[in-house]
């Protein structure tokens, strides 16, 4: 069952790009080797931008379809600009914890804390712990309009779920639903790339329309690819901080 | 409304210039904690309210910081405090007194 997935899906994806490179309509095609117009290419133009571009004010709250459409000057160039390169952090990210994860493996169970937590950390963390998941999604969600993003607001669930180690001595994160939402948010960050080639013409494009600057819907991919990498870490660091806190049961 | 913030952002500056002083003064780690916690606890409290009264419209913001302030200070005071204990942290006491004993 499982293989005849994968093997439907590598075929579906790349009947995708195959059809987007060379089925797809004229503007949006794929130049052959050789001719390709590099005016066009983003170095020319973002050079060119500084300086005859377009310079008119922007307006939080009230411009609208602005370029990339996020109020967060980072977020637009590490989310659009250069989300390719963002894709490659999360894959170093993935590749690190991957590697925790081949060292540590096998049946584990909680290593003992040297002394047992008392009331008071246990009912503290307990109610924290929640403030703290909501703090995480909030930054990730509103990564385009305020300072945040996809990368600290994973580190902060990952450090709630931490606080709940450390608070408890029972607690272990379901390691086969940390893996399940790492890989999916991974695969859908890719497979918006993808849906990218088709619909606008590049890897990663931002293809959908991005709004009033300062709304929460907002700058068109933007939210999404966040939320999927704030997903991604969180669980990734979580699952990392499980094989620190656990030991190899014998035998 | 803005002069009574005023005061009260005087009042949290002063105690927590005080929790900074008790911080240094204290002779053990115990005493160390109780200033900078239970002083800089108040401080930041009627600071972060006295900004809530001079800018009311940010007055809600504000006091969802004050609630998570009055949940994190203690817990984390206590979990210090308890951890230095069962160290076995230095501790300042007068002739004849005994240690007490911690759960």
């Amino acid at each position: 069952m499982k293989q005849i997935v994968s093997i439907l899906l590598v075929a579906a994806i790349g009947i995708l790009i195959f059809s987007a490179l060379y089925f797809s309509d004229e503007t949006l095609k794929f130049n052959e080797y050789g001719n390709v117009n590099l005016d066009d290419r983003v170095s020319e133009k973002y050079i060119d931008k500084s300086v005859n571009g377009n310079t008119e004010e922007i307006i939080f709250g009230e411009t609208q379809n602005a370029e990339s459409g996020s109020a967060n000057m980072v977020t637009s160039v590490v989310v659009n600009y250069r989300s390719f390169d963002t894709l490659g952090e999360v894959t170093v990210l993935f590749v690190s914890a991957l590697g925790v994860g081949l060292l540590l493996n096998g049946k584990r169970k909680r290593k003992n804390l040297k002394d047992a937590p008392n009331f008071i950390l246990k009912q503290g963390a307990r109610i924290i712990f929640g403030i703290m998941v909501v703090f995480g999604v909030y930054m990730f969600i509103h990564g385009h309009i305020t300072p945040g993003g996809g990368f600290p607001g994973g580190a902060i669930i990952a450090a709630s779920i931490l606080l709940l180690y450390l608070s408890d001595d029972e607690f272990r994160v379901k390691l086969s639903a940390a893996k399940a939402v790492e890989s999916t948010a991974g695969s859908l960050y890719v497979i918006v790339g993808l849906l990218g080639i088709v619909l606008a013409g590049y890897f990663l494009q931002n293809f959908l329309p991005t709004g009033t600057v300062g709304e929460v819907i907002s700058s068109g991919v933007i939210p999404i690819v966040y939320m999927l990498i704030g997903l991604k870490v969180g669980s990734e660091l979580s699952s990392v901080i499980d094989g620190f806190l656990t030991e190899e049961v014998e035998g | 409304m803005i002069i009574a913030g005023n005061i009260l952002m005087v009042i949290g500056g002063v105690f927590l210039l005080l929790g900074g002083f008790g911080v240094l003064r204290m002779p053990d780690v115990f005493n160390r904690i109780q200033a900078g916690t239970k002083a800089t606890t108040l401080g930041a409290f009627s600071l972060i309210l006295g900004v809530g009264f001079v800018h009311p419209q940010w007055l809600l913001k504000l006091i969802l910081i004050i609630v998570f302030i009055a949940i994190t200070n203690p817990v984390g005071s206590s979990v210090l405090a308890r951890a230095a204990y069962k160290k076995g942290a230095y501790q300042y006491k007068k002739e004849g007194e005994e240690r007490s004993e911690v759960k």
